[in-house]
C-alpha cells in the first residue's frame, strides 16, 4: 500500500535537536524503500513512527489513504522485524509464528494451516517444534520474518534486521528478503546504515542525515547523481574523493577549477550551475572508480606516487599522494602498481561532481 | 584462570575454614539447644551428648502460641511483598522503558530512601496511627494493613530497583514486536514480557520476603498483641530473672531455617538485591 | 518552526489530542501508584515528624503548644543524646571498617579456592541471612558468663571467665564485633561480585609484563574496584548508623549508656519517656546527619559510576 509521510516531526525530551525534522515522503504501493543514513540520522525513528511505536509531535502518516497517525500499533496493519530481537524466548518456533494470529482470534485449524504455509515460505518448516536455544541466529531472524508475514500486513517495516548476523548469512538473507518482496508484492520499508545493503535491496533509497531527508532516488541516482555533498560522501565505498576549490572563468567562456596544488578545466555540463557561483567556494568530488591511471601527464591529470595498496579481490584500492593530497583510486588487480611507483591520475570530466561549498548542494543535480 | 601457588591456596583454605567455623559453630551450637531437654539448657560445661527432644518446639508452638506469631509473620511478610510487587513492578517497567524528563531524578530519589533510618519513619507512623485512631476512628495500629503499609517504606524502593534491572536486560523490541503484531502494551506485557521476567520477579519476591520476615524495629513500634511477629516474640523468652534458652533457640530456628533455605535458592541473585541495584 | 506545527495541532479532534497526551504521559500510569504510596509512607511521615518537632506533643496531654526550635536545642544540649550520637559514630567507624576489611579479605581469599567453593561461600554468608535480633540473642547465649561457649572455650585455654557485656570497658567493642560478624558477608558479596565484572585483559597484560602481585592489587584491582568499594562502604555506613536490633537485645544500651545508639535513645525518648516531640526533633537531626554523610559519599560515587 502507498505510504505517505507528511510534515513529520519528532523531538525527544532529552535533546534540543529534532530527531526527525518535518519530513515529507511518498512510498508507492509495492515498493521496496530503504531508509539509509548514519546512526542518529532519524531513520529508525521514522520507521518507529510508521509502526506507531513513537508518537510524532506533528505531521500525518497515511497508509493507502487511511490516516493512521493516532492509531495504536496493533491497528495499523503493519508488521515489523527488529534488529536485536527475533524470537519470543518462552515459545517455540510454531507458537512464535502463531502468536500474531491469536491476537485476531483465528480458528485453530486455520492458524495451523497459515503457520505451516508461511514457515515453508521462509524455509523453516522443519524447525517448527524447536525452541529458541535450538535455532541459529539466522533461523531466528527467519522466524521473525515469518511472524511478520503471517498476518498479511499492508506494509513490512524492517529495522536493520540483518545487522546482527555474520557477513555470509547477511548476504543470503538479503537475497531472500528481496525475493519475498517480489513474491508478496507488498510495500517494504527497510532501515539500514549499510549503504551496500541499501543499494542491493532498494527500489528507492531515502538518504537521511540529522533528521532531514537528503535525497530520494533509485540506487543509481543516489550513487551517480548525488544531490549534495553528504549523499556523495556517504554512498559508495570506498568513499568519494573530495577537495575544496575555487572556480574562475577562462577566456573561451569555459571554467577552470583551482584545487589545492593543481587545476582542472570543467566540462560544459557544469556551465549552467557555475553561472551563479562566481567568486564562491565549491567542493569538487570524484569517485575512486572514476579515476584512471594514465601513462603520461596531460590535461586534467595530476602526478604523484603510490603510497598504499589494499587488495579488494579482483580489484585493488590504491592510495596515491599527488599535489599533497591523498587520492583513493580503484584499479584492476592485473594492472595494479607497486607502492612507491610514480603515476599520473586522470580525472574524467564526465564523472566529476561539484557542490556549493556553503549549501553543499550539487551544482548539477540540485538546481531546482 | 589465574594460577595460584599451592602454598597460597593452602593458606586461603586454612583461613576460610577457620572463618567458616567461627560462623557456623555458634549457629549450630545454639541451634542444638533447641533440641535439649530443659534441665541441660544451661549446663556448664555444655552437654553435647543428649537425647534430642521436640518438647521446646511443642511448648513454643502451642503453649506460647508460636503458631499465631508464625501466622502473623507470614501474613505480614507475604502481604507486604505482594503489595510491593503489585505497585513496584509496573513502576520498574516504566523506569526501564520510557524516556521521560524526571526518570533519572526519581530513580536517585528512590536510592536515597535506602538511607533513611527506620526510626525516622517509625516514630511519626506511631503518632499518625494514634491520631487517626483518636480523630477519625480508623484503627491501623496493631493491624495487618497498618504494618503492610508501613513495610512499603523499605520494600517498595527495593522492588523497583531490582525489577528495573531485570526489565532493562530485555530488549524493548520484545514487547514492541508483540504490539505491532496485534496486542496492546498491557497485552504484550502479560503474554510476552512477564513469562520471561518471571524468575526475576521470584528472586525479588524472595529477597523482599527475607527483609520483611527479619524486620524487628517497625514491628516493635507498630505491632501489638494481635499482630506480633516471630522476631518480636523471640525477645519475650528473656525473662528478667532467667532466659528460657531452649525455647528461645526453638523460636530462632523457626525464624532462621526458612530464610537460609531461601538464601540457598537465591544465592546468585543475592547481591543485586543487597546492593539495591546501585551496582549494575 | 515550532509555531507552524503547533498551529496544525489545533485543528485536530479532542480525542486525537487526548490520545497523544496519554501516549506522552503514559509512564505516569505505571509509576503513579508506587509514587503515591511512597509519598504517603516516607515523605509525609517525615513532614509530619518535622511538624511534631516544632510543638510540644506528648501522648498524655491534649494541648500542643508551639515551641519552635526548642526541641532541637534541648536535644543538642542533652548529654545522653550527644553520648548516643558519639556511640553511633563509634559503631559506624569500627563496624564499617571491621566488616569491610574482613569482607574484603574473604573475597580475595575465596578466589584462590577451588574445591568446596560453593559450600564455603554458602556457610560464610549465613550471618547476613539471619535476623539481627536472632544474632543478638544467639551471641547473648554464647557470651553468657556462666555457661556461654566463649567463656567455656577461654577456660579451656586457661583464661578466666569474662563478663564482656556487663563491663563498660568491653561491652561496646563486643557489640561491634557481633555486628561485624553479622555484616561482613555484605562486603564480601559486593566485592566478590565487583571483582567478577573486572575485565581480564589488563590483569593478564600486567602479569605478562612481570608486575608483582602487590603492585597489580594496588594499581589495578583497587582503582578498578573503587566504585564497588564505595557502594559497600555506603551501604555499611547507613546500616551501622541505624543500629538498633542487636544492641536492643544484647545490652539495651547499657551499662551506663556506653552502648546506647541514636535509634535506641530516640526510641526510648519517645516510647519510654513519652517525649514524642523531642524524639522527633532528634530523628530529624539524625536524618540530616546521615543525609549529609551519604550525600558526600554519593557525590564521590557519582564521579565514576553511572547510577540508574
Amino acid at each position: 500500500m502507498k505510504v505517505v509521510l507528511q510534515d513529520l516531526v519528532k523531538r525527544f525530551a532529552n535533546s534540543d535537536r529534532a530527531a526527525v525534522n518535518k519530513i515529507n515522503l511518498v512510498i508507492e504501493e509495492g515498493e521496496l524503500a530503504v531508509l539509509l543514513g548514519p546512526s542518529g540520522c532519524g531513520k529508525t525513528t521514522t520507521l518507529r513512527m510508521i509502526a506507531g511505536l513513537e508518537q510524532p509531535d506533528s505531521g500525518r502518516i497515511t497508509i493507502a489513504e487511511r490516516d493512521i497517525t493516532d492509531l495504536a500499533p496493533k491497528d495499523r496493519r503493519v508488521a515489523m522485524v527488529f534488529q536485536n530481537f527475533s524470537m519470543y524466548p518462552t515459545m517455540n518456533v510454531y507458537d512464535n509464528i502463531a502468536f500474531p494470529l491469536h491476537a485476531v482470534k483465528m480458528k485453530r485449524g486455520e492458524i495451523d494451516r497459515t503457520v505451516r504455509e508461511v514457515a515453508a515460505l521462509v524455509n523453516i518448516d522443519h524447525l517448527l517444534g524447536r525452541s529458541v536455544r535450538q535455532v541459529s541466529g539466522g533461523e531466528a531472524q527467519r522466524v521473525a520474518l515469518a511472524r511478520a508475514m503471517v498476518r498479511r500486513p499492508e506494509v513490512f517495516l524492517m529495522d536493520e534486521p540483518l545487522s546482527n548476523l555474520d557477513a555470509k548469512l547477511r548476504v543470503q538473507l538479503r537475497t531472500e528478503i528481496k525475493r519475498l518482496h517480489q513474491d508478496t508484492g507488498t510495500t517494504f520499508i527497510f532501515v539500514t546504515h549499510d549503504q551496500e545493503e541499501a543499494m542491493t535491496l532498494g527500489d528507492k533509497i531515502i538518504v537521511m542525515n540529522n533528521g532531514d531527508i537528503q535525497q530520494v532516488g533509485s540506487p543509481h541516482e543516489v550513487f551517480f547523481a548525488p544531490k549534495n555533498a553528504f549523499v556523495a560522501n556517504f554512498v559508495g565505498t570506498p568513499s568519494m574523493n573530495m577537495l575544496p576549490g575555487a572556480v574562475s572563468g577562462d577566456n573561451g567562456g569555459g571554467y577552470r577549477l583551482q584545487l589545492p596544488g593543481f587545476e582542472l578545466s570543467l566540462p560544459a555540463r557544469f556551465h549552467d550551475g557555475l553561472a551563479r557561483m562566481a567568486g564562491k567556494g565549491v567542493i569538487w568530488g570524484i569517485r575512486p572508480e572514476a579515476i584512471r591511471l594514465v601513462a603520461e601527464a596531460g590535461e586534467n591529470t595530476v602526478s604523484g606516487e603510490v603510497e598504499l595498496v589494499e587488495a579488494l579481490g579482483s580489484r585493488d584500492l590504491i592510495f596515491v599522494r599527488a599535489a599533497e593530497q591523498l587520492f583513493g583510486v580503484i584499479v584492476d588487480a592485473q594492472e595494479s602498481v607497486a607502492v612507491g611507483a610514480p603515476c599520473h591520475l586522470h580525472f574524467a570530466g564526465g564523472q566529476m561532481h561539484l557542490f556549493d561549498a556553503e549549501s553543499e548542494r550539487s551544482l548539477l543535480n540540485d538546481c531546482g | 584462570m589465574m594460577r595460584v601457588p599451592t602454598s597460597e591456596r593452602v593458606l586461603a583454605y586454612v583461613i576460610l575454614i577457620v572463618m567458616a567455623i567461627l560462623v557456623i559453630a555458634p549457629v549450630l551450637a545454639g541451634s542444638i539447644t533447641a533440641f535439649k531437654p530443659q534441665i541441660i539448657w544451661v549446663s556448664s560445661p555444655p552437654t553435647w551428648i543428649f537425647e534430642p527432644t521436640l518438647e521446646n518446639f511443642e511448648f513454643v508452638f502451642f503453649t506460647r502460641k508460636g503458631w499465631v506469631y508464625l501466622r502473623n509473620s507470614l501474613i505480614i511478610s507475604v502481604g507486604s511483598v505482594a503489595i510491593a510487587l503489585l505497585l513496584g513492578v509496573p513502576a520498574a517497567y516504566a523506569f526501564a522503558r520510557f524516556r521521560f524528563r524526571s526518570s533519572k531524578a526519581l530513580m536517585q530519589w528512590l536510592i536515597s530512601l535506602r538511607m533513611i533510618p527506620p526510626i525516622v519513619v517509625g516514630l511519626p507512623f506511631y503518632a499518625m496511627f494514634l491520631y487517626l485512631e483518636r480523630g477519625l476512628g480508623i484503627g491501623l495500629r496493631d493491624t495487618f494493613p497498618g504494618l503492610i503499609i508501613t513495610y512499603q517504606t523499605f520494600l517498595l524502593p527495593l522492588v523497583i530497583w531490582m525489577m528495573r534491572g531485570y526489565f532493562a536486560e530485555l530488549p524493548a523490541a520484545m514487547e514492541e514486536s508483540a504490539m505491532v503484531e496485534g496486542y496492546t502494551r498491557l497485552g504484550a506485557l502479560w503474554r510476552v514480557v512477564l513469562p520471561v521476567v518471571w524468575p526475576g520477579i521470584v528472586a525479588t519476591a524472595i529477597l523482599n520476603f527475607i527483609f520483611a520476615w527479619n524486620e524487628f524495629f517497625l514491628a516493635l513500634i507498630l505491632a501489638g498483641n494481635r499482630t506480633s511477629t516471630l522476631p518480636m516474640t523471640a525477645g519475650t523468652y528473656i525473662v528478667r530473672t532467667r532466659v528460657e534458652w531452649g525455647n528461645l533457640f526453638a523460636v530462632n530456628l523457626i525464624i532462621m531455617v526458612p530464610v537460609i533455605l531461601l538464601t540457598i535458592a537465591l544465592r546468585r541473585q543475592l547481591v543485586k538485591g543487597l546492593t539495591f541495584g546501585i551496582l549494575e | 518552526m515550532s509555531k507552524s506545527y503547533r498551529s496544525d495541532n489545533s485543528n485536530r479532534s479532542f480525542s486525537t489530542r487526548l490520545y497523544q497526551l496519554t501516549q506522552r504521559q503514559r509512564h505516569w500510569f505505571f509509576i503513579a501508584p508506587a509514587l503515591i504510596i511512597l509519598l504517603l509512607v516516607v515523605i509525609y511521615p517525615i513532614i509530619f515528624s518535622t511538624g511534631v518537632s516544632l510543638f510540644r506533643v506528648t501522648f498524655a496531654s491534649q494541648s500542643r503548644p508551639f515551641v519552635g526550635l526548642q526541641n532541637f536545642e534541648r536535644m543538642l544540649g542533652n548529654d545522653d543524646f550527644i553520648q548516643s550520637a558519639l556511640n553511633t559514630l563509634y559503631y559506624v567507624v569500627f563496624s564499617v571498617s571491621g566488616s569491610f576489611l574482613l569482607g574484603f579479605a574473604v573475597a580475595l581469599l575465596i578466589r584462590r579456592v577451588t574445591a568446596g567453593k560453593e559450600l564455603l561461600r554458602l556457610i560464610l554468608i549465613i550471618p547476613i541471612t539471619m535476623a539481627p535480633i536472632v544474632v543478638g540473642l544467639m551471641w547473648n547465649w554464647m557470651l553468657d558468663p556462666l555457661f556461654g561457649l566463649v567463656n567455656w572455650f577461654l577456660g579451656l585455654l586457661g583464661i578466666p571467665g569474662q563478663t564482656m557485656l556487663a563491663q563498660a570497658s568491653t561491652a561496646r567493642l563486643t557489640v561491634v564485633l557481633v555486628d561485624i560478624w553479622q555484616w561482613y558477608p555484605l562486603v564480601f558479596l559486593i566485592i566478590e561480585a565487583g571483582m567478577a565484572t573486572l575485565p581480564r585483559a589488563p590483569f593478564e597484560s600486567a602479569r605478562l609484563e612481570g608486575v608483582s602481585s602487590w603492585m597489580i592489587f594496588r594499581r589495578l584491582t583497587l582503582p578498578m574496584l573503587r566504585p564497588v568499594i564505595l557502594v559497600a562502604l555506603l551501604l555499611r555506613t547507613v546500616d551501622a548508623f541505624r543500629t538498633f536490633d542487636i544492641v536492643r537485645v544484647m545490652t539495651d544500651g547499657g551499662p551506663h549508656l556506653t552502648t546506647e545508639t541514636l535509634s535506641l535513645y530516640l526510641y526510648r525518648t519517645a516510647f519510654t519517656f513519652s517525649k514524642l516531640s523531642r524524639a522527633a526533633a532528634g530523628s530529624i537531626l539524625m536524618l540530616l546527619f546521615i543525609g549529609l554523610i551519604s550525600a558526600l559519599m554519593f557525590r564521590y560515587l557519582y564521579r565514576d559510576v553511572e547510577v540508574g
